[in-house]
This record gives structure tokens, C-alpha cells and sequence, in this order.
């Protein structure tokens, strides 16, 4: 890293960072990506249950000179947040609740996690920067400003509660704190919605692209794009938006250039790694029966619940744009890794999956 | 219009909430957690009046009829105490208490001052749950039962929840009597007290933690579970918890001196076994016919009630609540006898007792290898 790209940043390279979730997919890459920008204080905090080759990595991920601490707790716990954030200039915060159905259990994970970070980061007061990785599931994808195109200055979803999606749900209401906190006790923040992020370690089909609930894989997107990021590139973003001078309250979206389409997508996943029947279902038709499944919930009253619905098929499978401008713009990001070499060693990552299953 | 309150608002407490909002005549007046967002999230997802993060003051406050308790077990007993006390009846979602001893004294204190308890025991609610007792009470069994089975299994196949339970000491499971047992047994055991009167008891239980399981490094938990309970040399059952066997069954079996039945909740069938045989080879024909015709039969009342909308995943939860409600509000008797709810408990006190034994006696033999 060069004397110029340091002026740009908030901190010098012996402070100390806090990474959350540090043993996770993206927080494992940010740790590296950080350590590679020279930085030499890291805090990781990792659940006690994380996966151990995954801790392993962090561990290995010293450098010399670099100070990387293995602090092990749960966010739940005000002490444990407490000592996690003592003398601390940035917090990347990436823990959250993944996979869980339901909404206590994801509000938990990601809300209640997220209020004690930010209560025990006023303490200290040497916060320069708490950096909220979000996710594009907060966005509407209903009455945009720009028609097709999905950027920052869309509107977040107003009432998550009826997407039938617990996770959507917390994030948004995770956003919802963390501007309250900012805005009331003046903590500096700024959000991160990445797209899709794929990559060796994720490796199940996005539900953007269809679904497999059926036994048979209905392929709903077609031909709109998917927003992929590659994890990589999806951390470095992250990191240089924590890191980048004049960011606070900003929310700044993160997806790859060269989106493909859907359809291109599931013709080379076919291709590179399994094959498997899908059938496409027509945008009008995948509309209809999210329509009719959310009136039956409706007057059933949840005899099944309302998981497909409108304002799901409007956030995963309406013919949608995607915009990284405004990242590349402000803190000089770029997808270092392609979309093919991405591809690339995603399919192999989920071909060794599909031997060892 | 009768005034609900739910106190704990984690996952469980969803369930209540949805279940509750389909029964008429009743309203959610106020839902309560220590901690105030889990109280707000229930709130903002659910048709409640208010929220609150200490229970004095939803009492005060929303002056709820009844409350529905789902907090984690270890404070089930104080909370109902406090309810009781304030005059509301009380729904404690289950394992009731931590034991028997407690759970007297609250069934005591709600006799005493007239007012209903009960224990969410609503599997026993489920449709082919509610079929077989009306078999069994008709007397299809013949003079009692002679045998019983409880499956009640647990996929710890979800290695996340149980990585989770295992490295978090602080998780409430670990201050759990039963541990992980305690928390999920009672529904198993409850079929079984069911048909028990509770006299001259015993109980004989021998537990194990899955090689699975260590393997995760969770030899502190017990993951597989057999019990034998003989009742006066009259009625005996056997129970099974299993995290391992596969499929993970939730079924129960129950016989007497003239037929049998078998009740499976995942796929809420009810079966009935003949207990005279057919003569020579009809024996081996007529049956699985007789077998067919009875799934048949059971698809056909389960595509009926799903078309009623009345086939929800958790339709023993509302008819348990309505049944419930309707003996507070017309006197009608409780749904689950006292008497049930403390055999449960009783049965599941000495399942731990010894299970605390074997575990003690296994430690001291280690340490009499070691030295």
C-alpha cells in the first residue's frame, strides 16, 4: 500500500480493528485483505462454535510484524462486547444470523448482536468508524427511483415482517438500530449491502436464481441478472469502505462487473458441475404463484406459511439492474478477481463438494 | 373478550401468538421479554397491544386474563408463581417445571386461589392424537392398555444448533436438571403418563451419549435415552429418545388385552391393529390390505382438514389454548388433568435422578482406573 492510498485512510496501520464474525465466509477474506493492506492490529471476534479450520486460517493469517488476537465469545454478552470493543478505531461488523427460519432466532443474532456492539463501542469513544455489513434482501425492489436499475438511493423494504423471509426481516431491522445509534449517541457509520456473495465456501445456488423446494429446480430469474460478488472482491470492499475518508452515513453497494444472467449462470453451473432438471418459469406465471400462495397463507391463515409472496418475487426475481458506481466512485474499488476466474473456482469449490457428499 | 399476554418472546412464542390470533374471542393485550427488543420485534410482527420488558408492569398494565409463559424452563416457576398471584390464569409452555416438587406447588397455589394451569403439552392435541384417545376411551383396547411405546427423536443432524448449544456454557440447556433431555422429552413422556394412574411406579432408565456427539465433543450431553416404566406390574411402556436412529420417529404405540393402536405425528396417521389373527393364509393377505385401506383412509381425513384449513403444523397448539380457554371461561374441564402433568414430571425427575447416578458412577470408575 502506497504513502497516498494511507493519507486517504481514517486510521493509521497500528490501530486496532475489530472484525466480527471474523471465522465466517467474508470475514475470514477481510482479515487477509486487511493484513495485506498493511494493517497490523487485528481484533477477530469469533463465536466459540465457529468451525475450526476456519480459526485455523486466522491464526495462519499472521504476518510479519502483524498482531492478529483470537478473542472468543458471544455477542449476546454485554462483557464479552465490552472487551471486544476496548481501544477500538474501527469495527467491521459482520456477524449475523445466517440460514435461520425463524425470526426471533434471526432477530437475535443479528439486532440484539448489533445494539450491544454499538452500546459497548460508545463507551470507549476512540470509534472512528463502524462499518454495518447489510445485505441487498433490505431493498424493496418496488417503486425505485431509476426503473430497472438497483442502486443505493432505493428504498428499503417498510414492512419486512411481510416478505416471509426471517432474515430479510433482521437485516433491515439491523440497518433500522444502526442509524438510530448513529443518529442519536452520534456513533460514525456506514453501511455495506453486498449482493450475492459466492465463492469457495458458499456454495449452494442462490435462491435469486430459483429454487429447489419442489424436488424439481425451478429456475424463476431467466434472463435477469444475478448480482454476484466474488468474496474476495466483496471483502476488499468492505474493508476500503471502513477504511476510506468521508464515508460516514453512507451506504455503499457491492456487486462484481460483467453480471450474467441467470440463465448463463445455471447452463455453466450444469455444465462445470452436476447436471439436474429445472424447468424456467415465465416471469408473469413465477408473479401468479407467488400471488396466489400469499392470498392462500392469507386466508388459511398460515396453514402454509407465506414464504413465496410479491414482495419476495420483487426483491429476488423481478428483471432488475445493478449499479456499483457509486463504490468504484468513492473509495477506488474495483473487483480485483473476474467474474470467469470467480466462476471458476466456485464451480471447482463445489465440484470437491459434491464428491465429498 | 378474554386479554392474553405472552411473557418470553423468543422462537417458541411465535408459535403462540400465531395460534392465538386464530381463536376467536380472545386478544393479545401485551407480549413481554427481558429484553425489549425481543419484545418489540413480536410486537410489530403480531396484532399486540402493547410491549414491555418487566412482567410487574404488564400485569399491572395490561391486566391480562391469562399468560401464556415461554421463557426458557428455569424460570417457568417464578414467573407462574408471579402470575398466579396477580390473579391470571397460566399456560406454561413445556417442560413445566424443572420438578415435581415445584410443579405441585404451583398447581397448588392455582387450586388454591381458583384459577387454571395448565402445560403445552399440544402434541397430545394433534388430530390423530385426538383420534386415538376417543379409541381408546370407546374401549378398542379392550380392558386398559398393557403396553405402550413413545418415539420421540431429535435430529441433532443440525450440527450448527448443537455446535452452538455445546460451546456456549452459558446457553440455559446447561442449567437444565435433564440438560438437553429435560427441554424436549416431556412431550414423549406425557403420552405415556397419559395412560398411567401413577401408582406404585417404577422407572428404569439408562442413557448414553451418541459416538456422533462426542465426536463433537459433547460427551457432557445425553443424546440416547431408553426408559422401561412398570406400573403395579400392570401396565408397563417403554421410551426411546433418540438423536441418532433414523427415521426420527415422533410415534407412539399403545396396546391392550384386545387391540392396539399406533399413532405417527409426522405424518399424523392413526393405525389400528387387530388383535385377533385371521385363520392360516388370510393372516398374510387380508392384514396389508386392511393396512392399505386405513393410510387411504388417513390421507383422505388429512386432505379433508388441510382443505377446511384446519391442518396447521401446530393445530394441537390451538386446540390445547381453545380447550384451555373454554374451561376458564365455561368451567369446562381441564384440558390435561393435574394429575398428568405432575405424573410427567415425576417420571422425568427419576429418569434424571438416575442418569445423574450413571453418570457419577462412570466418572468414579475413571478415576478408580486412573489411580
Amino acid at each position: 500500500m502506497g504513502q497516498t492510498e494511507r493519507d486517504a485512510f481514517i486510521i493509521g496501520s497500528d490501530e486496532l480493528i475489530l472484525v466480527t464474525g471474523a471465522s465466517g465466509f467474508i470475514g475470514s477474506r477481510l482479515v487477509s485483505c486487511l493484513l495485506n493492506l498493511g494493517f497490523l492490529n487485528l481484533r477477530c471476534f469469533v463465536r466459540p462454535s465457529s468451525e475450526v479450520t476456519r480459526v485455523e486460517v486466522l491464526t495462519g493469517c499472521r504476518r510479519d510484524g502483524a498482531r492478529v488476537e483470537l478473542v472468543e465469545g458471544n455477542l449476546l454478552s454485554r462483557e464479552d462486547c465490552n472487551a471486544a470493543t476496548k481501544d477500538v478505531a474501527i469495527i467491521y461488523h459482520l456477524a449475523a444470523g445466517r440460514g435461520e427460519k425463524s425470526y426471533p432466532d434471526a432477530f437475535l443474532n443479528s439486532v440484539v448482536t448489533t445494539r450491544n456492539l454499538l452500546e459497548a463501542s460508545i463507551r470507549d469513544q476512540c470509534l472512528r468508524q463502524f462499518v454495518n455489513v447489510s445485505s441487498f434482501a433490505v431493498y424493496t425492489n418496488t417503486k425505485k427511483p431509476r426503473w430497472r436499475v438497483l442502486d443505493e438511493s432505493c428504498p428499503v423494504e417498510k414492512h419486512p415482517e411481510l416478505r416471509g423471509d426471517a432474515y430479510s426481516f433482521a437485516k433491515v431491522k439491523q440497518d433500522e438500530i444502526v442509524a438510530e445509534y448513529a443518529r442519536k449517541f452520534g456513533i460514525p457509520c456506514v453501511t455495506v449491502r453486498p449482493g450475492h456473495v459466492y465463492g469457495p465456501g458458499n456454495e449452494p445456488i442462490t435462491g435469486r436464481v430459483g429454487i429447489g423446494t419442489f424436488g424439481v429446480f425451478l429456475h424463476l430469474a431467466g434472463s435477469n441478472a444475478i448480482p454476484f460478488t466474488y468474496v474476495d472482491n466483496c471483502a476488499e470492499a468492505i474493508a476500503l469502505v471502513g477504511l476510506t475518508k468521508g464515508t460516514d452515513g453512507e451506504v455503499f453497494n457491492v456487486v462484481d462487473d460483467d453480471l450474467p444472467s441467470s440463465r448463463n449462470f445455471l447452463r455453466l453451473y450444469k455444465q462445470q458441475v452436476r447436471r439436474f432438471r429445472s424447468i424456467y418459469v415465465p416471469h408473469s406465471l413465477s408473479y401468479v404463484l407467488c400471488y396466489l400462495w400469499e392470498q392462500y397463507a392469507k386466508w388459511s391463515k398460515g396453514q402454509l406459511p407465506p414464504t413465496f409472496n410479491r414482495l419476495r418475487w420483487h426483491a429476488n426475481w423481478r428483471k432488475t439492474r445493478y449499479s456499483n458506481e457509486k463504490l468504484k466512485m468513492r473509495v477506488g474499488w474495483k473487483p480485483k478477481v473476474p467474474m470467469a476466474e470467480g466462476f471458476k473456482r466456485y464451480f471447482e469449490a463445489c465440484r470437491n463438494g459434491v464428491r465429498d457428499a | 373478550m378474554l386479554k392474553v399476554a405472552i411473557v418470553g418472546c423468543g422462537k417458541i412464542a411465535d408459535d403462540h401468538a400465531a395460534q392465538i390470533q386464530r381463536i376467536e374471542g380472545c386478544e393479545i393485550v401485551g407480549v413481554c421479554d427481558r429484553e425489549p427488543l425481543m419484545a418489540r420485534q413480536l410486537y410489530e410482527r403480531f396484532p399486540v397491544k402493547q410491549h414491555f420488558s418487566d412482567l410487574r408492569e404488564l400485569l399491572c398494565d395490561a391486566k391480562p386474563d391469562v399468560v401464556h409463559i415461554t421463557t426458557p424452563p428455569e424460570s417457568h416457576s417464578d414467573i407462574a408463581r408471579l402470575c398466579l398471584d396477580w390473579g391470571s390464569h397460566v399456560y406454561v409452555e413445556k417442560p413445566f417445571t424443572l420438578c415435581e416438587d415445584d410443579a405441585r406447588t404451583l398447581i397448588a397455589l392455582a387450586t388454591e386461589k381458583g384459577l387454571k394451569i395448565t402445560a403445552g403439552h399440544d402434541d397430545q392435541f394433534r388430530h390423530a392424537a385426538r383420534r386415538m384417545r376417543a379409541l381408546v376411551q370407546s374401549g378398542f383396547l379392550g380392558s386398559g392398555p398393557v403396553h405402550m411405546e413413545s418415539y420421540y427423536c431429535y435430529e441433532l443432524g443440525q450440527t450448527a444448533y448443537a455446535r452452538a448449544i455445546l460451546a456456549d456454557r452459558e446457553h440455559w440447556v446447561w442449567r437444565l436438571p435433564g440438560k438437553l433431555l429435560q427441554n424436549i422429552i416431556s412431550h414423549g413422556i406425557a403420552r405415556i403418563a397419559e395412560f398411567l394412574s401413577g401408582d406404585s411406579l417404577e422407572v428404569v432408565a439408562y442413557g448414553f451419549t451418541s459416538p456422533a456427539l462426542k465426536r463433537m465433543g459433547g460427551s457432557e450431553i445425553i443424546d440416547e435415552l431408553r426408559v422401561i416404566i412398570c406400573e403395579q406390574e400392570r401396565t408397563t411402556a417403554y421410551f426411546t429418545f433418540s438423536s441418532q436412529m433414523r427415521p426420527a420417529l415422533h410415534q407412539f404405540r399403545i396396546y391392550g388385552d384386545r387391540n392396539g393402536l399406533i399413532l405417527d405425528q409426522d405424518q399424523e396417521t392413526l393405525i389400528k391393529l387387530r388383535g385377533k389373527r385371521y385363520v392360516s393364509y388370510a393372516e398374510k393377505f387380508i392384514p396389508p390390505v386392511s393396512f392399505a385401506r386405513q393410510y387411504l383412509g388417513n390421507l383422505a381425513t388429512n386432505a379433508r382438514s388441510f382443505l377446511a384449513r384446519d391442518f396447521h403444523m401446530k393445530s394441537g397448539m390451538k386446540y390445547l389454548i381453545e380447550s384451555f380457554y373454554r374451561s376458564i371461561l365455561e368451567g369446562a374441564p381441564d384440558p390435561i388433568p393435574h394429575s398428568q402433568i405432575l405424573l410427567t414430571t415425576r417420571i422425568m425427575d427419576a429418569i434424571f435422578a438416575q442418569l445423574d447416578a450413571q453418570q457419577q458412577s462412570v466418572e468414579s470408575r475413571v478415576q478408580a482406573s486412573v489411580y
